[in-house]
This record gives structure tokens, sequence and C-alpha cells, in this order.
């Protein structure tokens, strides 16, 4: 919301959304056991070698946090692909939900009695 | 592999969180909050607030409409409201979700009057399909939980508007539906095309699939409208959110303490109101308090304050085990 709260930017509720997934993530905190310390394979790596195809790094190698609209990418990769600024990525994916995406119908009957309800209540005190 | 057995009994930490107040700030607040509730208590517009809270134990004032608090009143309304609340997403397991204090989750911020249109970039006066649309979006990303009324139908009757807005809603999420009801007439009519959807009362008593949300007025005033909105919801097991909207310095105390205090005072009024109409009634403690720009005269949404409060108010509902709904920006 802009504006104090005045004006919705659907193109803001997108990246409203990314930053309460990586607040989420963030507020999780951090698990501290053996099964995260990893000191053998700490051990085991030294100081010469790396923890790219450890198991511990394959086994768990989508926890890290990702971005969808926020744009990790070096400044070149990110030119190079159009040097999109983050507020027209995310107006395009909020088009891009508000052409493709149908949430579930609502049953005829139903959605029938919810008319009913709204023209009664426009009948009885719309004027 | 170094063999390493399991400690035993540990307490492991872990979570990032603030620690707002400490727990003798909220002690401190608490009873400055239970002095003003019995001292001063609040101007209460409705006659059968005026009743319940009469018959519940509260020293009631009519030629003025002022209700009093004995303590005992609000400490029993507060343990009496439900610490867990569950809503569930319409026909749609996935929706569903537990609202409990320390529990994170997001929603979006509610009652905008304009939006900016993603098609052109224009900004203008917003409609029930901008709202309808909003619906479809808040449906489709993850980190949304419930969704508010983002913008208002003003292609809609006036007097009318919040149930075309609640049609809109429930119509196009399967995410819990949080309503904006302007009296007790709009909570019954909103709460029977909730019915509809899911196939009854008794059903949407069971599994509610939308919560609602009734406003004190600052200072230390509920309006008949907003009795009515709490004790509706109160009988038809819906929750309530009860969120006061004070601002520091015009409507409340120019410090953040002092407004906790206002602020609180109109909460728990609310909260022994719901508790009074129907013990063991589901409130949620609401805040979108904030602070007034002394330069500007403007309600500052998204600044420092409004942070603070926010981070407060989710403290002090989290010591009455009640969960909380706060502003953002």
């Amino acid at each position: 919301m802009t504006e104090s709260g005045v004006t919705f930017d659907p193109a803001q509720f997108v990246l409203d959304n990314e930053y309460a997934r990586l607040i989420k993530f963030a507020v999780r905190g951090v698990a501290v056991n053996d099964q995260t310390l990893l000191v053998d394979d700490i051990i085991a790596v030294g100081a010469h070698k790396d923890y790219l195809s450890l198991d511990s790094t394959l086994a768990r190698m989508r926890e890290p946090s990702t971005s969808q609209i926020l744009d990790r990418r070096v400044r070149e990769d990110w030119e190079a692909d159009g040097g999109h600024e983050v507020n027209v990525k995310a107006r395009a994916k909020a088009l891009e939900i508000l052409e493709s995406h149908q949430p579930a119908p609502v049953d005829p009957d139903a959605l029938a009695q919810v008319r009913a309800i709204v023209d009664t209540a426009d009948r009885e005190r719309g004027g | 592999m170094t063999k390493r057995n399991p400690y035993a009994g540990i307490v492991s930490g872990g979570g990032f969180g603030l620690a707002p107040l400490s727990e003798h700030d909220f002690r401190q607040i608490h009873l400055a909050t239970l002095e003003v509730l019995e001292k001063t208590g609040l101007f209460i517009e409705s006659t059968e607030a005026l009743d319940l809270y009469s018959d519940g134990g509260c020293i009631v004032d009519r030629a003025t409409r002022t209700v009093r608090f004995p303590p005992h009143v609000v400490e029993d309304a507060i343990a009496s409201a439900p610490e867990s609340i569950a809503l569930y997403g319409r026909g749609n397991a996935a929706h569903d979700v537990v609202l409990e204090p320390g529990r994170v989750g997001f929603t979006n911020f509610s009652e905008g009057l304009r939006i900016v249109d993603p098609r052109n970039g224009e900004r203008r006066d917003s409609t029930k399909q901008d709202l309808a649309d909003i619906a479809r979006m808040a449906d489709y990303l993850s980190e949304i939980d419930t969704f508010g009324v983002a913008v208002g139908a003003h292609d809609a009757p006036v007097r009318t508007a919040a149930i075309h807005n609640a049609e809109a809603q429930l119509l196009n999420t399967t995410k819990p539906v949080d309503a904006g009801p302007i009296d007790g007439k709009d909570v019954r009519d909103i709460a029977a095309m909730a019915a509809a959807l899911v196939g009854g009362e008794d059903e949407l008593r069971a599994r509610p699939i939308l919560f609602m949300g009734a406003c004190p007025v600052s200072p230390l005033k509920i309006p008949a409208e907003a009795c009515e909105i709490i004790i509706e919801c109160a009988r038809a097991g819906l929750a309530d959110n009860i969120l006061s909207m004070a601002m520091s310095g015009a409507s409340s105390p120019v410090t953040v303490a002092g407004t906790l205090v206002v602020h609180n005072a109109e909460v728990l009024a609310g909260l022994v109101l719901a508790q009074l109409a129907e013990r063991g009634a589901p409130v949620i403690y609401g805040s979108s308090t904030t602070a007034m720009d002394m330069r500007l005269a403007t309600a500052s949404v998204g600044s420092p304050e409004c942070g603070i409060i926010s981070a407060c108010v989710a403290y002090i509902a989290k010591q009455y085990r009640l969960p909380s709904f706060v502003a953002g920006a």
C-alpha cells in the first residue's frame, strides 16, 4: 500500500509477498545440532578443498533462501537480460497472475444464494 | 565419522525476534490500562452493549453512556478468549491457517481507496472488479494467509459496499477472508453469504472461512456500529479483530507508552464485550495505531513509530495469550 494506506499497488503486493517469504525464512532462526554443525565435514574439507559436492550440501541444497522477483545476479547479467528494475518485474508478475490464476469456482447454487443476499441488501438499504 | 551421542534434556534456542518491552514494562502498561478502565472507562454508544456490560459486572452510567471496568472483569475476559484461532480455506485445505501468539504470518493492507492499475500504471478510484482481481492475486501469492478488503468497491452503493466487498472477496479467493462490515446487519449478511458457500451456519461455525473487524475510536470510545459487530461476531462464533487506530500526539498521548495504554484500554473493552456476548468468543488483538507526523499532521504509516507500536502490541497480545494483527504499510 502506498500513500499511508490510500492506494493499493498490485506490483507492491507481489514484492511484499517476496519480502514476507524472506522474513519468514529469517525468523525461523538457526538450528544448532550435530547434523547442522557438520564438524566431521569441516575437518575433512580442511583449508584446501570446498563443500560444493559433499553429501551434506547436496542433501540440503534446496534449504537456502531463493529470490523470485528480487534479482541476485551480477550487474552484467542483469543488464544483458534487459536491465529491468524490480518494480517492472513485479508489475509483470502481477499481470501474469491476473491473466492466468483462477481459484476454484463456486458451486452455482451457493453462488445464487450469495447473489440473492447482495441483491436483497441493495434493494432494502442500497438506495 | 565420530559418534556424537544425543544431548538429553536440552533446550534449543533459535529464531529471530524483537523484544520491544520487558516483562516489567508489560506489567506497568497492564496496570495502567486497568486503572484507566476502572477510573475513566469508555464511552459505549450502543444500548445493547451497555446492557451486556451491566449484566457482566461493569459499572454503567446510562446517562453518559460510560462504562467502567472492575479489574477482575477484564482479567476474566482475557482468560476466557481462546489462544488459538483456526481459519479454513473455502474448499481448499491447503489454505487452512492457525492464528496463535508468536506465529508470524502476513496479510494485505486493507481499506484502500485507489489502485495503481497494473495494466497501464494509472492511479484511479478502485472498483469491485479491482477487489476481485486482488483477491485472485492473494489466492495465488504464497505468503498471504488471509485476504482483507484491499480496496473498496466505489462503484457499489455506499450503504451496501461492505457486502459487495465481501462478495468479491469470498468468490475470488479460497483463502480465509477478513471482511470489513460497517454494522451488525452487515455481519449477518456477510456471515449468511459465507454460510451459503460452506453448506450452512453450523458448518461455518465449525470451520469458519472468514473473520471480521471492528474499530474502537480513540480516545476511549466504541461507536454503536462497532459494538454491534463485536456482539454479532461473538454470537456467530466468528473471530473478530478488535483493532484500534490511535494516532499518538492526536488521539492518544504523544508517548508510545501512553499510546499503548489508550490502545490497550480500547481493545480490552471490546474484548470484554465479546466475552460477555458469548464467553469464549474468538478475538484477535488488533492494531493500526501509529504516530502523527507533528510537522505534517498526517498519520505516519510505515514510520518507525508504527513498527515500534506494532511490535509492542504483538508483545502485549502474546502476554495475554491472544493472536494479534498489526499494521505494516
